[in-house]
């Protein structure tokens, strides 16, 4: 059930490079979001005008508390950092979207993230880890401080392969990521943040005829599903013959990567 | 002193409260919003729908204003055969009455899918959306020409078994002929403001930004035209007016119900604070309450000076002036 709710914010302090983190007292939220769900975050006053939506991060042990970790990137996410303070109360709806799938029978499934686009991704994580099921990552960035994540990867005693390019240049992780393939069986691969790591995390599932997602992003108004305005072109059979608008609240974030590839016109 | 009088009348059709939502703002295919239950207002608008699949406007279809939304969405519909399996079921369920609107791209069309809907039984008036490009008329929109306005109304009401509403956008040159047109030719109700037109640009490419090019403006950004729109309308025509246009609290409502509403319609701020209708609901009763308002009807009007206008002001002076220039007691 949807939530819209104050809550209490716990943390609001800068995590690493341009990243922040937010934490949230959201027990109704935190308590029944599942991995690749996101929340919509209201910023006090008229503008800006529409919430933030946002990947959710970590949950906590006792599923009470929820943690974002955003990217300075405009003038909404700006005044986030001065507007949500610690102490204060945070206008949060959730949980939102559809989250990744984690089949039942998985063994291993590699994780690819790239930049604000990992933040996504803990979560699966941290559900695979509860399931016994491994983990390998991919991390990528363009600059150290940009690269997060790593360590809760490390935590749960997972490999994880990290990677600095500077330049938009992401033939390396898809080198490591085929190399990797082409000698472990996956089950699944999960992958947000580069629509070329996408790409790649695609074909290779394709070859090895497993699954493979991708959380998407895009602007939103309300994000729960009422206002259209958060469409993406998608595939709506496996071939690509018939295209349609689909909302990335609703029908998403996550969508199967055969959903995406080559969709829009 | 007891509880205030919060139910209001439009058209024969009584609402338990003055609130109501703006079409498209709360839920859409038979699924209303989770946030409150539909029954806390006063009538429920679904989203617009059409005779026939439409899928909508290309991506990008919003982009955010200062204090507002702008928007090309489109109104995707699914078949009619759709609406009929999915939603109607779950319209005619619901315990208040529901406001149909609707939208054609020729009268003929809407014409269609008011019969239609009128045939159903279920509906307790419909609310034609005239913000459509008339294909015969070069493209301008039913709603900023008086004699197209007209046509599309008096056809629809003479289809109609339920009382027809229409919605206006906003154009000063036009909107009070055309608040009048739609009154003489039979409209029970006014709806305004639909979302003016509006482009944004990205001054890095120098284009528009949405897929559509154009498309419109809400939210609170738009409240203050929207305001004296209303104001305009309510001195020109008799009929009652549902307000909307960037309504987000109940200070809003006072004052759209001040300038000359009788209900009010919350749209686009449902996508950013869902819960501010009910909210808006609360504090409308404590100010009632706290300023011995007995009767929310009151309200109605309360900014004119003067008493209301009647429709005889010459149609010139209207269109010059945006506003009638005699009042006639």
């Amino acid at each position: 059930m949807l939530q819209q709710v104050n809550a209490l914010v716990t943390i609001n302090r800068p995590l690493t490079g341009d990243y922040w983190l937010i934490e949230l007292e959201a027990p109704s939220i935190a308590g029944l979001l599942s991995p690749g769900q996101f929340v919509n975050i209201r910023i006090p006053g008229l503008v800006p005008f529409l919430r933030r939506p946002f990947s959710v991060y970590r949950v906590n042990k006792e599923r009470r508390r929820l943690q974002v970790a955003y990217k300075m990137l405009g003038e909404g996410t700006r005044l986030m950092t001065t507007a949500l303070s610690e102490g204060g109360f945070c206008d949060v709806i959730g949980p939102l979207g559809k989250g990744f799938s984690l089949p039942e029978q998985a063994k291993r499934i590699a994780v690819i993230g790239r930049g604000i686009g990992i933040a996504a991704l803990p979560t699966l994580v941290d559900l695979a880890a509860t399931r016994n099921i491994d983990v390998r990552g991919f991390l990528s960035a363009r600059t150290p401080p940009n690269l997060i994540g790593a360590d809760i990867f490390a935590d749960h005693g997972f490999p994880v392969e990290t990677h600095v390019d500077g330049d938009r240049n992401v033939q390396v992780v898809t080198d490591l990521l085929q190399a990797e393939i082409s000698r472990t069986s996956f089950d699944a691969i999960y992958v947000c943040g580069s629509n070329r790591l996408t790409r790649a995390a695609h074909r290779l599932a394709q070859q090895a005829g497993i699954l493979s997602e991708v959380a998407m992003e895009q602007h939103m108004a309300c994000g729960f599903g009422d206002c259209h305005g958060c469409v993406i072109a998608v595939n709506t059979d496996r071939e690509g013959t018939e295209k349609a608008w689909r909302e990335v609240c609703h029908y998403g974030p996550v969508f199967q990567t055969w959903e995406i590839i080559n969709a829009s016109a | 002193m007891p509880a205030p009088d919060l139910s209001v009348t439009i058209a024969g059709i009584t609402m338990k409260n003055p609130l109501t939502v703006g079409s498209g703002t709360y839920g859409h295919h038979g699924r209303f919003s989770q946030f409150f239950p539909v029954e806390v207002m006063g009538a429920l608008v679904p989203k617009t729908i059409r005779t026939y699949k439409w899928p909508g406007n290309p991506a990008p279809r919003l982009h955010e204003t200062p204090a507002g939304l702008h928007t090309s969405v489109g109104i995707p519909c699914n078949t009619w055969e759709h609406f009929l399996a999915h939603d109607v079921r779950i319209l005619k369920a619901q315990k208040l009455p529901v406001i149909q609107s609707v939208i054609g791209r020729t009268e003929d069309e809407y014409v269609d899918i008011v019969g239609r809907c009128s045939d159903l039984g279920i509906f307790a008036a419909l609310e034609l959306n005239l913000s459509c490009p008339n294909l015969k008329q070069g493209g301008l929109d039913f709603g900023y020409d008086p004699d197209a306005a007209y046509q599309v109304v008096e056809r629809c009401k003479q289809r109609s078994a339920i009382p027809v509403f229409a919605k206006l956008a906003p154009d000063y040159s036009s909107l009070v002929p055309v608040a009048q047109a739609v009154e003489s030719a039979g409209a029970d109700a006014i709806s305004m403001i639909n979302g003016p037109r509006a482009m944004c640009i990205d001054y890095r490419t120098r284009k528009p930004i949405i897929g559509n090019k154009i498309g419109a403006l809400g939210g609170p950004a738009l409240k203050s035209l929207a305001v004296y729109m209303i104001w305009a309308v309510y001195r020109a025509v008799k009929i009652p007016i549902i307000g909307m246009g960037g309504v987000a609290d109940f200070r809003d409502v006072i004052e759209f119900m001040a300038a000359g509403a009788r209900a009010v319609a919350f749209g686009t701020i449902n996508y950013v604070d869902p819960l501010a209708l009910p909210r808006a609901l609360a504090d409308l009763t404590k100010y009632l309450e706290e300023n011995g308002v007995s009767d929310v009807n009151e309200l109605v009007g309360a900014a004119h000076d003067e008493p209301r206008a009647i429709a005889d002001i010459p149609e010139a002076d209207v269109a010059k002036a945006g506003v009638p220039q005699k009042v006639v007691a």
